[in-house]
């Protein structure tokens, strides 16, 4: 083959997007195979977590603002999914206050689930309004304030959301394999956001703000498209989540979730979809393992960590990311066609980061 | 016949608190024209492209493009409109190519992505940078900085480029092929430059018109042997150090 070939610069360049499915289905087929019901679910969990983290990345990393409110998408996606899907019998006791049309109907978990991403990207488009015409720390501040907004309201608004107690009955729909096509789709997604226009011009402002605006970016409006679009993913990762439990609490959608993923990001490195991909994968790795030495194993000697060590331990992992590498594992660098590139003037095809 | 375009800054001035950074100055620019701004170190060079660039709201005055009003403008929106600008500082995305960079400019001015690409391409080839189009803007020497800032700036092809120092540090040989270029932007795009420049040399040579800022004040404006000569300018420049 030609060292240049037409082919070969378009297999490089999306060589991320197919190394990182490649990747993520490997793990799903590898585990799967196993067929372990305990690890099988955690892989499922694990999959929702990364539809998250990858949704996270689309707006921390290509903005360079930090959000700690995308988890109330998730919650919105959730409860708007469970709405429409949950049994017409249940839904008449745990949250008598929907509305006719609700009550007496239940729909298919995926059209529900997409309604889910929907409902969840229309909020960010009018807190986005708001939200987006702030920076730095008091953007991160607004988006913390914003999940305390959404979450108080949910536990308030009980005729809908069961307040305190949960919503019961969801069907249990998303398997690993359901679980692994939204990772899939979540990936593609941030991908090709990050390589398009919209993701070029937001990843400007973040490296510049003033430069970027002198180069015709509206920063406001391009951070707008990315929050929105990343809350539809959460949104949809909120519908997974609640099939995958059967149930839904207010409480689930809360800081130990904004943190876990947050970490994931950071652990991979938040600038690039890879950053994100590996990092979900390395700390739900490493959370799963400190879960097992909670229960106790025995390896020659018998091994029993205390209660909470997951957390414990993935607070030490972030803190030595922080600490000593803080561009994360992947060094904020997205995985690279393994072979040396050919140097051409006239190739227009870069690493996208 | 090319269009005239027409950039007129009318009696404008900005107060930072108690300072007051430029004094009622009032300066034009067309299509094709090279006018040279200097002034000693704080003069208020800098303040006046940030007004005209839509960076700066002026506190007395207005800017005019085309006859209107720019006072509602936004930078993005005045880039749009055809004001482009580079910045003292460089101020490129450092983690981005150099393609990316120039690129920026288009698809931020509403362009695809792939036009914008090529675009970019196309210019870099102009100024000489094709070679280096993959190379991440951060590890460039500072000579090639400028140029991909002029570069992005030109993204488009503006009615008007404002060039903050961009020949700052240079040797008088790179600064000579600075002012070339200068020239080639002109000619190529017809457009309006506004040259920021402190070497006299450099700008007396390259610039049809001059305007002298010192403290905010206009000390001299006209062709650039009257400048040379006027005793406020030598004040200025041998008086000040
Ligand atoms: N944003 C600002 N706030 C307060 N003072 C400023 C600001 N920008 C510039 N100045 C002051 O205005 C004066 C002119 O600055 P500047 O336009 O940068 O000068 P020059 O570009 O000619 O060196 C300086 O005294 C500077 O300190
Ligand atoms: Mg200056």
């Amino acid at each position: 083959m030609e060292p240049n070939s037409p082919f070969q610069r378009t297999l490089r360049e999306f060589w991320p997007l197919l190394i990182l499915s490649a990747l993520v289905t490997a793990v799903v087929v590898i585990i799967q195979a196993f067929g372990d019901p305990i690890v099988s679910r955690s892989l499922t969990e694990a999959l929702i977590r990364l539809v998250v983290v990858v949704a996270l990345f689309i707006f921390i990393g290509n903005s360079g603002l930090m959000s700690f409110g995308h988890i109330a998408f998730m919650m919105i996606g959730a409860y708007a999914t469970a709405w429409q899907t949950m049994p017409v019998m249940t839904k008449g006791i745990f949250a008598p206050g929907l509305p006719e049309y609700l009550l007496q109907n239940s729909h298919h978990w995926i059209p529900a689930t997409l309604i889910g991403g929907v409902a969840a990207s229309v909020v960010a488009l009018v807190a986005g309004l708001a939200l987006m015409r702030l920076s730095g720390i008091a953007a991160s501040i607004g988006t913390f304030a914003f999940l305390m907004v959404f979450y108080s309201f949910y536990l308030q608004w009980s005729t809908w959301t069961a307040g305190q107690s949960s919503l019961v009955g969801l069907p249990m729909t998303t398997t690993p394999w359901v679980g692994l096509v939204f990772s899939l789709v979540a990936i593609a997604v941030a991908f090709f956001y990050a390589r398009s226009r919209f993701g070029l011009a937001l990843r400007a402002s973040r490296e510049d703000a003033v430069a970027a605006q002198a180069s015709g970016v509206n920063v406001q409006v391009q951070r707008l498209i990315a929050f929105v679009v990343s809350a539809f993913l959460c949104g949809l990762a909120g519908g997974l989540y609640g099939h995958f439990l059967g149930l839904l609490t207010v409480d689930t959608f809360y800081l130990p979730l904004t943190f876990i993923t947050i970490a994931m990001l950071v652990v991979g490195g938040m600038n690039s979809l890879s950053g994100a991909v590996v990092g979900t994968l390395f700390v739900s790795f490493a959370i799963e393992i400190l879960r097992v030495l909670e229960r106790g194993v025995t390896v020659g000697v018998p091994v029993k960590l205390p209660a909470n060590s997951a957390e414990v331990g993935l607070g030490i992992i972030l803190l030595l990311v922080l600490i000593f590498r803080r561009t994360g594992i992947t060094r904020n660098q997205e995985i690279y066609w393994p072979w040396k590139p050919v140097v051409s003037v006239s190739s227009v095809t870069r690493r996208q980061s | 016949m090319k269009r005239q375009d027409t950039l007129e800054i009318s009696g404008v001035t900005v107060r930072f608190q108690g300072l007051t950074a430029i004094d009622s100055v009032t300066e034009s620019l067309v299509s094709g024209e090279i006018l040279g701004l200097i002034g000693p170190n704080g003069a208020g060079k800098t303040t006046l492209v940030n007004v005209v660039s839509g960076f700066q709201k002026p506190t007395e005055g207005s800017v005019l493009l085309n006859g209107r009003t720019t006072g509602a403008e936004t930078p993005h929106s005045l880039r749009r409109r055809g004001v482009a600008r580079t910045f003292q500082a460089g101020r490129l995305f450092r983690e981005m190519s150099v393609l990316e960079n120039v690129a920026v400019a288009g698809v931020g001015m509403g362009r695809t992505r792939a036009a914008a690409h090529a675009e970019a391409m196309e210019l870099l080839d102009w100024i000489g940078l094709a070679p280096k189009a993959n190379l991440i803007a951060g590890a460039l020497p500072y000579t090639d900085e400028r140029r991909v800032g002029i570069a992005r700036a030109l993204m488009q092809s503006p009615h008007f480029v404002l060039l903050d120092e961009p020949a700052a540090g240079m040797s008088d040989l790179e600064c000579d092929e600075l002012m070339r270029l200068v020239r080639d932007i002109r000619d190529r795009f017809g457009c309006g430059v506004l040259l920021i420049e402190h070497n006299m040399r450099v700008v007396m040579e390259v610039c049809e018109r001059i305007h002298v800022l010192d403290s905010g004040r206009t000390i001299a404006q006209g062709k650039p042997e009257a400048v040379r000569n006027d005793p406020a300018v030598i004040e200025a420049y041998l008086g000040g150090g």
